[in-house]
């Protein structure tokens, strides 16, 4: 492998020499590229009406649709608002400026956009765009789509052949309302992924209220009723089942914006995170019999240490400090702090933001989507989170708050964060961030979105640290194996595309391994198998095929 | 209001003059409401009696209770060339000319009826502010629960600040206090290069001058840039090293960044400088529960709700030993923890009890 010199390295060879470093010359991780083909301009429309659907859209996708080995990129646009909105409530979504839009990624790191080809282009007049789950809903072997919206959401059935195919009503998933993140996973084990989600509000463009007196600005989410999220539970035959009050999902009202999956209390069966803005947070745990239980005050996920709730936006279900548990991450306004759970075990969390390093990196800043990625290879997650102030017109009213924002890289040594150069240097209206490695090197690239305009697509320039990934091959689990346990080298990660805001992640598990040379690969599949692969090489990407007995 | 001066003139006149008889039923009409009937009265008895001055001030007081102050200034400025010690006569003059914007005018009248509430406004209009400020805290001792006489002594109090904080600009504009006063200014406006670059000119000035340090590090907290408010009010420890308001910032600012071990240490000096106050109690507590040091968490908050029970404070204090108890395995406590922080929410649906 090419060895390259990493920013580490470097300093560190210096202070071998002995020599005294003037000025440190800061390093960036990423390179900020604008692909050639990627010409995604997100739609938004703010309007005077401070419509609060305005705000919050821009959901983003990492995926390899055609598997051709190469990450594809899905971006969700919003629609047209007129000022101000009259009934019935129409986004323009047939013009293609507001369309959705998939761009084929080509082997020389080039985007091709196939967004009519691939039937996803009229995202449905009524719709006012906001994310995207990724999930092989029907274990064919091709990731499915489902784009929220406020509106009707929007299931996409992925053919195979480079064409989706709309199967919402057949499948019975449109929701409605103002649906915001959403996921796919399998809580029952059934090996059919079941699909999760997120409501942020009662709220309709007729219902809307302005805030802030001379300011006029969104008003806070308090100012809407909550509501309740939604559960779908896959038959395996094509179609889901609405089991939101069955399953005690829908037995609590949230305003709901971020969803991930894990399971946190490791008794085999995947729980859910949810993150509500302006109040308390959600932990659904996972009774095995089909119900769930909402235990975030008992667990200590539900507030602060204070006692205060938070206004959850982003969240990451994943293990930050590789104790094996996964923790929980969510992200926040400014003059809160991001959120970091630790789990402790035995079903219970501590609030450890301030221990993490979170109260210093994040407390001016508003976060959206988040990932927990070891972008250094050295064995540790990072943090990385897309920021920006909800309100357009915060600094007006606050000179110590700014609407956009660089996004947040830091690096995690040893379970608390440092403030690293992300290598965007300009502010953007950050939302979506999804995670996967685009050009297949090894190391984990980011795609960033910004509200009301272009992507940034973030390449890792890459460093010495060994690294491996792997794809999952359910048999007896869901294809893809989401929900799997996978521990490599004291590092786990839950297989999962959701977390996040509004986006979906490369599924493929990717681990830093630093100077190892050997790897052990232990995996608890959404089955019950365990499954350990022991001396297994670096620097490759490895899939792993259920065994399909006991 | 006016039936006090009949009383007295009944009193002494055993026969009722023609004069008299309309000044009686001048009263009448007004105790009944009939104020045009009362004014017509009033009218009739001075002009049968040019000197009968408590004809003069009822119609006086009659024509305010109209809302006709300037119909009420003549009649009760000839009841006080009538009879110039009339107190009542002096007192609805003051209202009368101070309703109309006269505040100058009604000083003396004001002051000559000791009515210390109209007398505290009327100084205040007349931009005679330490004067105002004295007499409206003399008449709030007498008053206190009253809501317009705090707000003119607040207003008052606003303003004398501004006037002598404009002549400290005027007249030293270059010292250190004028510089810390425009930092304090540019800090409420939330213009943090502004205000730094001001309080900085300050401790050029006055390294050493209390409170600067402190200030600073405020502004800097409020921005949440922790890093910079941890070094201001240490700077501030090290100038004042009795002020438990530096150490237990520090401590806070330390606990922001993490520095659990160096927090708990300013919050312990803080709580030794200054016993039980419940701020830096929760804090510490807060500082050796991120240490681990649950025992001592355990005892602070403790204290902190033998102090206070039903403040924000105090909910937090709950919340931290549920958190405690849940942990050590004391379900039961933790819940009964848990059941007070509930009771102290203000919106439990934001906390507690989402709205099913």
């Amino acid at each position: 492998m090419d060895r390259r010199i990493t920013r580490r390295d470097f300093l560190e060879a210096f202070t071998a020499m002995g020599l005294a470093l003037p000025m440190p010359v800061p390093m960036s991780l990423f390179d900020v590229k604008h692909p050639r083909g990627l010409d995604f301009n997100h739609v938004n429309s703010p309007t005077p009406q401070k419509y609060l659907i305005e705000t919050m859209g821009g959901g983003v996708a990492l995926f390899d649709y055609n598997n051709d080995g190469l990450l594809d990129i899905f971006l969700v646009n919003s629609g047209r608002l007129a000022n101000p909105m009259h009934p019935p409530e129409i986004f323009d979504r047939q013009t293609p400026r507001n369309w959705n839009r998939l761009y084929r990624q080509n082997p020389d790191g080039s985007f091709t956009d196939v967004t009519q080809e691939a039937g996803l282009a009229n995202a449905g007049d009524g719709n006012y765009g906001m994310g995207v789950a990724v999930g092989d809903y029907d274990n064919d072997g091709f990731p499915d789509l489902y784009v929220t919206n406020y509106g009707k959401n929007t299931l996409y059935h992925n053919n195979g052949n480079g064409t989706f195919t709309d199967v919402t009503v057949t499948a019975g998933v449109q929701a409605g309302g103002w649906s915001c993140s959403a996921g796919f996973f399998d809580y029952d084990n059934d090996g059919h992924l079941d699909l999760f989600v997120t409501r942020y509000m009662i709220w309709d463009t007729q219902h809307s209220k302005i805030c802030g007196g001379e300011w006029q600005t969104y008003c806070p989410p308090a100012e809407f009723p909550a509501t309740t999220n939604i559960l779908y539970r896959n038959r395996g035959d094509g179609t889901f089942e609405d089991v939101s009050h069955r399953s005690g999902i829908a037995s609590i009202k949230g305003r709901s914006l971020g969803v991930s999956f894990a399971d946190y209390d490791d008794d085999g069966f995947t729980d859910i995170f949810v993150s509500n803005d302006g109040m308390r947070q959600f932990l659904f745990h996972n009774n095995g019999d089909g119900t769930f239980t909402e235990r975030a005050l008992e667990a200590g996920t539900a507030l602060t240490d204070d006692g205060r709730p938070l206004s959850g936006m982003g969240t990451v279900f994943q293990d930050y400090d590789n104790d094996g548990r996964p923790d929980i991450l969510v992200t926040v306004l400014p003059r809160e702090v991001y959120a970091l759970f630790h789990n402790d075990g035995n079903g219970a969390f501590s609030y450890r933001s301030l221990q993490a390093g979170l109260g210093w990196l994040s407390a001016a800043s508003s976060g959206w989507g988040a990932g927990l990625e070891d972008f250094d290879n050295d064995g540790w997650k990072d943090l990385f989170v897309a920021q920006s102030h909800v309100l357009d017109n915060v600094e007006q009213i606050d000179h110590m708050m700014h609407y956009k924002e660089p996004p947040l890289l830091a690096l995690n040594h040893n379970g608390r964060f440092e403030r690293a150069d992300s290598g965007v240097a300009a502010a953007i209206a950050g939302r979506g961030a999804a995670f996967g490695d685009l050009n297949n090197d090894g190391w984990m690239d980011v795609v960033v979105t910004s509200l009301g305009g272009e992507p940034l697509v973030l390449l890792n320039h890459g460093g010495s640290g060994n690294w491996l990934s792997i794809s999952l091959r359910g048999t007896r689990s869901n294809r893809d194996g989401l929900g799997a346990r996978v521990q490599v080298n004291g590092q786990t990660r839950f297989a999962t595309t959701a977390g996040s805001y509004i986006s979906a992640s490369d599924k493929r598990l990717h681990f830093g391994l630093g100077a190892a040379e050997m790897a052990k690969v232990e995996i608890h599949w959404p089955s019950g198998t365990h499954q350990v692969l022991e001396g297994v090489r670096p620097n490759q990407f490895l899939e792993v095929r259920e065994p399909e007995k006991l | 209001m006016s039936g006090v001066f009949l009383t007295i003139l009944l009193a002494l006149q055993a026969s009722m003059s023609p004069a008299l008889q309309s000044l009686h039923a001048g009263v009448e009409a007004e105790k009944s409401g009939q104020l045009d009937t009362a004014v017509t009265e009033f009218r009739k008895a001075t002009e049968l009696d040019p000197k009968l001055e408590a004809a003069f001030a009822d119609l006086g007081g009659v024509y305010i209770e109209k809302g006709d102050y300037a119909a009420a200034v003549p009649p009760l400025k000839r009841a006080l060339e009538l009879s110039p010690d009339l107190e009542g006569a002096h007192r609805l003059l003051g209202y009368a000319l101070l309703a109309q914007g006269y505040a100058s005018e009604a000083i003396p009248h004001l002051e000559k009826a000791h009515a210390e509430d109209a007398l505290g406004i009327a100084l205040l209009e007349a931009g005679k502010l330490p004067e105002a400020l004295a007499v409206l805290q003399k008449a709030l001792a007498q008053n206190p629960e009253d809501p317009d006489l705090l707000y003119y002594y607040g207003r008052t109090a606003g303003l004398l600040s501004k006037q002598v904080f404009d002549e400290l600009e005027a007249r030293f504009p270059d010292s250190a206090r004028a510089h810390q006063m425009m930092a304090q200014d540019y800090a409420v406006l939330h213009d943090v290069p502004s205000a730094e670059r001001e309080f900085f000119a300050a401790l050029h000035l006055r390294p050493q001058a209390a409170g600067l340090h402190l200030q600073l590090g405020e502004l800097y907290a409020r921005a949440q840039q922790w890093d910079k408010a941890e070094e201001q009010f240490r700077l501030e420890t090290e100038s004042q090293p009795g002020s438990a308001e530096a150490f237990y910032r520090l401590g806070e600012a330390r606990l922001q960044l993490g520095n659990f071990h160096e927090a708990r240490a300013a919050l312990v000096h803080s709580d030794q400088l200054r016993q039980d106050m419940p701020e830096t109690l929760y804090q510490l507590g807060k500082a050796a529960a991120m240490e681990g040091d649950n025992s001592m968490a355990q005892k602070c908050w403790e204290q902190l709700l033998s102090l206070e029970k039903d403040t924000p404070l105090a909910a937090q204090a709950h919340f931290g030993l549920s958190g405690i108890y849940r942990k050590q395995g004391r379900p039961a406590d933790a819940d009964r923890e848990m059941e007070e922080f509930r009771k102290l929410q203000r919106n439990p649906a934001h906390t507690v009890d989402s709205p099913k």
